[in-house]
């Protein structure tokens, strides 16, 4: 295992798609501070250095199916993954140590985000207004979810020997589950009653009552929809970008058992697999 | 004889499709075993199999005298190199990029061996140049540098010389000999090239469907399609009495066909079979080739 990491972190330091992430990542993290900067100087509100902060929980993510398809997909497209079986390597191990890879490169990208964030963003905003343990908290989580994201990807690409349509696939299936969370997101968030308001119009004064939201989610219904938000990789996204979930630590443990899921599936399936 | 691999009805089914069906076969130790067969005959999903990657159907292989189904096998694969197909090279690094990724898997203390490895190979001086503006004949040999990376005693290489021009054909060739004959490295060459592999091989296994039609030495196969003379007779016991009282080599074809294996004086051969009331037909020269051997074999249908 060691000799296989060794091997795929060589790799990682020559592979272009990484250095690209990176710089992607590293570019998000010097920009939206400004953005956020501009906004506070254009609105003259306060915009705490909170706002916004985890949104790189979205780009890692789009990030991290790309590089993880692409980087596991060269090496069926170059056909390189036959030199470490051919040479006697566990497929266990080639498994494990791809998903390890692209994991540490996932965390690479969060590195290249926060850094210039943080240097350009505390002393442009101030530092964070919630405290620096639940801030810990949720990036431990989107460190989580991300990993549950790469351990889905990992096991798209080593399940199809298409570099291409594995790309297709996992972008796909990260745009897909984003929607998916957005959809279940908003309808969680639609209000039990629309608001009752008053107008007057040449002298005569309408009121109008409080209405009920027949959107609104109620009973069970909104305890598979709140589970699915929770559960979902792209829920959960959509909560921790947000810092809109009251419960981060059962979002982590919804993104373990991902994690264990889609690796416990993908390992014997390799193993079994066909290989070109 | 020693083998350093022997399959035992191998037996691989796809979907629709067998591409085994039973192949058992020998490598010989120190030789090199041209593996002949058609496209589709199941030639690179044998090698699929030894390589590990893909499980047969059903029956088994030994490496080195380690069954398949011994865990000890991939142990065993440590001793092999194997060129499948395609070179597996990174297309975006460089030659000696290439070679330490595959010294890194190996686990090999130093990198010291790679100029030596390139120069074997004849890519000593790529410098920074990608693997993906390589020729294909320069892809094939990096490929066979990575396979020899760790010092393998077992080198299969499935088609080698696919689509390489006739330089490329030569350099392939000498080096497949050079690391035969110098290293002592045993080699299983898959090919449908068959002029090519008869300047190579020292043992041929012919396949064809999925099945082992006939495994045989370079001498045995020299020896079936050495030269000769076909003599057609009118009475072919006539024929046999005379060579054999001449003391000369035949061997029977048809009821009125022999091959002669000698440079025959025909006024003496005809003259004797004159006395016996036999007559000669037809002479015709035949000289066998590898080809015609191989067709001979698999029925002529298709094109080898």
């Amino acid at each position: 295992m060691r000799k296989l990491l060794r091997a795929n972190f060589a790799r990682l330091k020559k592979s272009t798609v990484f250095w690209v992430c990176m710089i992607v990542m590293f570019l998000l993290g010097i920009v939206l501070p400004l953005v956020h900067y501009s906004d506070k100087i254009q609105s003259h509100y306060e915009v705490p250095l909170d706002n916004g902060f985890f949104s790189y929980a979205i780009f890692v993510v789009i990030l991290a199916s790309v590089f993880t398809s692409l980087y596991i997909g060269t090496e069926y497209s170059d056909g390189t993954i036959r030199n470490k079986i051919i040479i006697g390597q566990k497929r266990v191990k080639i498994y494990l140590s791809n998903l390890i890879i692209c994991i540490c490169a996932g965390v690479f990208f969060c590195i290249a985000h926060l850094i210039p964030y943080l240097c350009i963003g505390i002393p442009l905003l101030g530092f964070f207004e919630s405290g620096i343990l639940p801030i810990l908290l949720f990036m431990f989580s989107i460190l989580i979810m991300m990993t549950a994201f790469i351990a889905l990807f990992t096991l798209l690409s080593m399940l199809v020997q298409s570099k291409a349509i594995s790309a297709v696939i996992c972008l796909l299936t990260t745009f897909c589950l984003l929607l998916f969370g957005s959809f279940i997101f908003a309808r969680l968030s639609e209000p039990e009653y629309y608001e009752g308001y008053s107008y007057t119009q040449n002298g005569i004064t309408t009121t109008q009552e409080q209405e009920k939201n027949s959107l609104y989610l109620e009973g069970t219904k909104r305890e598979i929809f709140q589970f699915l938000l929770d559960f979902t990789p792209g829920g959960q996204v959509i909560q921790l970008s947000g810092m809109e979930t009251g419960h981060p630590e059962v979002l982590i443990c919804y993104s373990l058992i991902l994690i264990i899921t889609t690796t416990g599936i993908g390992i014997p399936v390799f193993q079994k697999k066909d290989l070109k | 004889m020693e083998y350093v691999l022997e399959t035992n009805t191998l037996y691989k089914k796809y979907k629709h499709f067998s591409a085994l069906n039973g192949l058992s076969m020998h490598v010989p130790k120190g030789a090199i075993y041209g593996f002949v067969g058609k496209n589709g005959a199941g030639k690179t999903t044998l090698i699929r199999l030894i390589c590990g990657l893909q499980e047969p159907t059903e029956g088994t292989y030994t490496l080195y005298g380690i069954h398949s189904d011994q865990p000890m096998i991939l142990k065993s694969r440590k001793r092999m190199g194997a060129v499948v197909e395609t070179p597996s090279i990174y297309l975006d690094m460089t030659a000696v990029d290439n070679l330490r990724q595959q010294y890194t898997l190996l686990g090999m203390p130093s990198e010291d061996g790679i100029p030596e490895l390139l120069h074997l190979v004849g890519l000593s001086d790529t410098g920074r140049k990608k693997a993906k503006n390589f020729s294909l004949g320069m892809r094939q040999r990096l490929g066979i540098a990575i396979a020899l990376a760790g010092n393998p005693d077992f080198l299969v290489l499935d088609e080698p010389i696919n689509g390489l021009d006739p330089q490329g054909i030569i350099e392939m060739r000498e080096l497949i000999l050079k690391l035969n004959r110098e290293k002592g490295i045993t080699v299983l060459i898959s090919s449908h090239i068959l002029d090519e592999l008869s300047r190579l091989a020292t043992f041929y296994g012919f396949i064809d469907g999925g099945r082992m039609v006939k495994e045989m030495s370079a001498e045995e196969l020299e020896h079936t399609c050495r030269k000769c003379i076909r003599v057609e007779v009118s009475n072919l016991k006539v024929l046999a009495r005379v060579l054999e009282r001449k003391k000369i080599e035949y061997k029977i074809i048809s009821e009125t066909e022999a091959d002669v294996f000698a440079q025959i004086k025909v006024t003496d051969l005809a003259l004797a079979l004159a006395e016996e009331n036999c007559e000669i037909l037809t002479m015709q020269d035949r000289n066998e080739s590898l080809e015609g051997f191989y067709m001979s074999l698999v029925g002529g249908e298709h094109n080898a």
